[in-house]
């Protein structure tokens, strides 16, 4: 990765109360760059996602988009910058429909050559269902809801945290088939995850949190899965 | 007899209008923003004497005076949810309604401190006591009918607004979940002032009406509220057309209880609530 990086987050610590979140961690995406933070619960991860679109309740570091500081820009702002959230546990807007939900997202997102006939032709289902409410879809189909929404940001970083959870292992394999091609828009993706073998696979780099602080990085092409393990579980 | 009773559910139903539109604000503020306005009654009251004002003190004809204060409303629900109510919004249900209860209290005196205690009305001429004769023995006001179609109107609107627009979609998004809408980057204190200010105007028409066809007070407010509050539980949380049934039913309600005896009139617009409250505690049409 050369130049100034998409993100660069740097000696960032993020706090509840008294409780250190993160602990001078210090990361980077590229454009066109998919990054995957793994660690077990608690490891830190979702505050870190957090801290990002600017929801923690305390954070000490720098956190930079494409080299400008986020610090004090409102979640609004940091949105309009170029950063879409795909959030843990989906959270759609469920007596919206699909395509309220997916225009929730162009709104406040920036202006870009993402539209719905991208998003459409993507999850080619939510299509068919734009009519519906976000209650009345499958969990997979929420998930594909939640990814759209945040791509019709025209994000130039896109997070996705825990998009996974709670899904079938072939729902899991179609979202995760997405990513690269997402990519290649030369959006940089931030991947948190707990399943590493998904998240590993499908990433250009990686860290690894343990108890807030980065005890691991580097390519998942030149690091065994032994060695990831044992910093992933604290060995 | 039979016309006589007919006449009495159609002046029922169309007190149930005003109620309607009483309610309508409050509809909005407890099905999609999810709290009880205890001072909802007192700023109708609050509107009703400032309408009084500008007709007297200006002369302004009732209309315009309601027209003239339709920014007014807006910006002051906008500046109350912006500066007051956001700040105890999510902090569970007891903080809002000590704030708006406050605010009930401080309004009610104030009120009482600057126009007194006397009972007041919007002088409508001519418009006030208008009949249309309909045959049958029934004869319908011209200002109530207006009122009951103005309530249709609202319910309309708000409907459209709420359903059919860009500004709609983001305030039911904020309401299903303002941590998501926070999230993504919705701007949740922004939409909730905005609706407020809608909300503002609702209580702006329903205090034009209320006071041409009613007297009020500076005590009035919390007989308002509790009316609303009947007919939005009635008709169900966020249904607008619920919350019109609901203050239908009321009103044809005290209408029959008065009928029978003129003390009745509220008792029995209370005790239908309580019985449908009874059956159907999630109300008629709930969308919640």
């Amino acid at each position: 990765m050369n130049g100034t990086p998409l993100l660069s987050v740097e000696s960032l610590s993020v706090f509840y109360g008294h409780f250190r979140a993160l602990d001078a961690v210090e990361l980077s995406v590229g454009a066109g760059e998919i990054v995957s933070i793994i660690g077990a619960n608690g490891a830190g991860k979702s505050s870190l996602m957090k801290a990002i679109v600017g929801q923690a309740d305390r954070i000490e570091g720098r956190i930079c988009l494409e080299g400008a500081d986020l610090a004090d820009r409102s979640t609004a702002e940091i949105a309009k910058a170029g950063v879409a959230l795909v959030p843990e546990g989906r959270r759609l807007f469920s007596s919206l429909t699909v395509e309220e939900n997916l225009r929730i997202g162009q709104e406040v997102g920036r202006e870009g050559d993402i539209g719905f006939d991208d998003i459409y032709r993507m999850f080619p289902v939510l299509r068919e269902r734009r009519r519906q409410l976000a209650r009345q879809l499958s969990g997979g189909q929420q998930q594909m809801v939640a990814v759209g929404r945040a791509l019709l940001a025209n994000p130039k970083l896109l997070l996705c945290d825990e998009i996974s959870l709670g899904l079938a292992p072939v729902v899991i394999g179609d979202l995760y088939e997405m990513l690269p091609k997402i990519r290649e828009r030369g959006i940089g993706i931030l991947v948190v995850e707990q399943d590493i073998s998904r998240s590993l696979a499908v990433a250009d780099r990686f860290y690894c949190l343990l108890e807030g602080r980065v005890n691991l990085s580097g390519r998942p092409a030149e690091t065994s899965r032994e060695i990831v393990a044992r910093h992933y579980f604290g060995g | 007899m039979l016309g006589g009773w007919l006449n009495q559910i159609v002046q029922g139903v169309l007190l149930g209008g005003l109620y309607a539109t009483f309610a309508m604000g409050l509809s909005l503020s407890v099905g999609i923003m999810r709290f009880v306005n205890i001072a909802h009654g007192d700023l109708i009251v609050l509107v009703s004497f400032l309408i009084l004002t500008l007709t007297t003190t200006l002369g302004l004809s009732p209309l315009a005076a309601v027209l003239v204060t339709l920014p007014i409303t807006f910006f002051g629900g906008y500046l109350l949810q912006r500066l007051l109510l956001q700040r105890v919004l999510g902090k569970g249900v007891l903080p809002i309604i000590l704030v708006t209860f406050g605010l009930s209290i401080i309004v009610q005196n104030g009120l009482l401190g600057t126009y007194g205690a006397d009972t007041r009305k919007v002088a409508g001429g001519s418009f006030e006591t208008a009949t249309l004769m309909l045959g049958g023995g029934v004869n319908v006001g011209v200002l109530p009918l207006t009122i009951f179609l103005s309530a249709i109107a609202m319910v309309v609107v708000l409907d459209f607004v709420l359903y059919r627009t860009r500004l709609g979609a983001r305030i039911r998004a904020v309401s299903d979940d303002v941590a998501a809408a926070d999230l993504i980057g919705l701007p949740s204190a922004r939409i909730y002032a905005t609706a407020m200010g809608i909300v503002g105007v609702t209580i702006a028409i329903s205090a034009g009406f209320m006071s041409i066809w009613t007297n009020f007070d500076p005590t009035s407010g919390p007989s308002r509220l509790l009316v609303a509050f009947e007919a939005v539980v009635l008709g169900g949380l966020g249904s607008l057309w619920g919350t019109l049934a609901g203050g239908i039913i009321i009103g044809i309600a005290q209408v029959v209880g008065a009928q029978v005896d003129a003390a009745w009139q509220l008792l029995a617009g209370h005790l239908v609530f309580l019985a449908i409250f009874m059956l159907r505690p999630e109300g008629l049409f709930p969308k919640y």
